[in-house]
């Protein structure tokens, strides 16, 4: 746990955009287009995607949402904790994020199953990122309330792969 | 503190080239630095994401050890400064919170009716933290609390269509300037009334920032059951912050030792925690009717 590795959370968030251009792009599978002109295309679309959210935003916000739980974690164990650390369990544990965007290019998340599922992988998230922070830290009987930002974190990016 | 030493202590290749001492601005081959013009370390033996094999040039090598002795200073500096403002250890005390005490006070927060014991407990002097005392003050609930009904009222915004990141933000604003008015308010009036007491800005803090959960309650309601539920779930959670507010302030002012205080200064303190528990269904009523339209 000492070791700072970045590999895995940047590979699994360039696979959760990859997955997401994948699917904001579903509307134009059908049409014949060669993949070069498809991939530009798509990141095109995904620049100009007046209405929705923007992707600035996200990516704002979960920066912001990493330093968060980077202080509440430093303020609620007894040993601190580095902020490389946060960011790489967090990254690591977006893997069933990237699952849920890949079902996504399948079939359509806004109904009931697509809403079920999202809350599972948020809690499946939530609750392996808390396991490692309080084994790694060594807090007891605070397991629920660091899966709970998590959660919330977890739930931002959930947003952006469900709408 | 603690994360310094982490920090020093992490394997990543770059990292520790940086932490020792400033690296020179030149390439100076003589000073004992891993840094050589053309070979770098077996691949092989690093598997960790290492940015120096992309830029394979040395003034780059340089420039990236300086950067990062930069921001670690930077780092350092951010540090001294926030603990010139902020005790972290008065504010870990806050933060020493478990599962059960966090079910057990949201469970007050709603039902305060039943709870008999108000009083805040000591050991020799010491408030004991909020793991062994259930009427110590905490501020992991009001934090959480404030960041799900910033969440929360983007979500209902997005539900009524009225969604845009600029409400949000002002939405958030208008809700962090009530509390620090409601915080500096407190404040004057525990001034006005007593010499002595043991309420200091974070316990304020966590009294003020306990009624979140009742607005999230009732926004949550509202977004259920409709108007009516919200009405009913805002009494609701009212009169029990109210209750909450007013038991909780009447002994939380009162040190260890809780001897009487004279007549008019007692008059004083009680107006204080009425004035305090009457203003709190307002303030929920304010900030969330236009979220539940």
């Amino acid at each position: 746990m000492n070791e700072t590795d970045l590999a895995g959370p940047i590979l699994f968030c360039v696979a959760l955009g990859a997955t997401l251009l994948l699917v904001k792009d579903s509307s134009i599978r059908f049409k014949r287009v060669s993949f070069p002109m498809w991939f530009l295309q798509s990141a095109l679309e995904t620049q100009n995607a007046a209405g929705k959210v923007q992707f600035g935003y996200i990516y704002g916000m979960s920066a912001i949402g990493c330093i968060g739980i980077y202080a509440l974690l430093n303020l609620m164990s007894s040993s601190g904790v580095s902020y490389g650390c946060v960011a790489s369990v967090l990254g690591y544990c977006l893997l069933p994020m990237v699952i849920l965007s890949g079902s996504a290019v399948f079939f359509s998340l806004q109904g009931t199953i697509g809403t079920v599922l999202a809350l599972v992988i948020i809690v499946w998230c939530s609750l392996s990122a808390s396991k490692i922070f309080i084994s790694a830290l060594d807090m007891e009987g605070q397991q629920l309330l660091v899966a709970y930002p998590c959660a919330l974190l977890y739930g931002l990016f959930a947003l952006l792969t469900v709408f | 503190m603690a994360y310094h030493s982490g920090y020093g202590a992490h394997g990543s290749k770059h990292r520790t080239r940086a932490a020792p001492d400033p690296p020179p601005l030149f390439d100076d081959t003589s000073g004992g630095y891993s840094i050589q013009p053309g070979g770098y370390p077996a691949p092989g033996a690093d598997v960790a994401f290492n940015v120096n094999h992309l830029l394979g040039d040395p003034v780059a090598n340089v420039a990236m050890a300086y950067g990062s002795s930069i921001a670690s200073h930077g780092k350092d500096i951010v540090h001294k400064e926030l603990h010139r403002f902020v005790s972290v250890n008065k504010l870990k005390y806050f933060f020493a919170v478990d599962t059960a005490y966090v079910a057990k006070k949201l469970g007050l927060l709603v039902f305060p009716y039943t709870h008999q014991n108000w009083e805040v407990q000591y050991s020799r002097d010491v408030p004991l933290p909020p793991r062994q005392d259930l009427n110590a003050p905490d501020l992991y609930i009001p934090t959480m609390a404030f960041i799900t009904y910033v969440l929360l009222a983007g979500m209902a915004l997005g539900i009524q269509k009225r969604f845009s990141p600029e409400v949000l933000g002002l939405c958030a604003s208008t809700a962090l300037v009530w509390v620090v008015l409601e915080v500096l308010a407190l404040l004057l009036g525990v001034y006005l009334a007593t010499v002595r007491s043991n309420l200091s800005t974070f316990h304020l803090l966590a009294y003020s920032g306990y009624k979140y959960v009742g607005m999230i309650l009732s926004v949550l309601t509202g977004l259920l059951f409709g108007s009516d539920g919200y009405y009913v779930a805002l009494a609701w959670t009212s009169s029990a912050l109210m209750y909450f507010i007013a038991r909780s302030l009447r002994t939380a002012a009162l040190g260890p030792d809780s001897m009487g205080a004279p007549a008019p200064r007692q008059r004083l303190q009680l107006y204080l925690t009425l004035g305090a528990a009457a203003f709190q269904p307002l303030i929920i009523y304010w900030l969330t009717f236009h979220l539940v339209r």
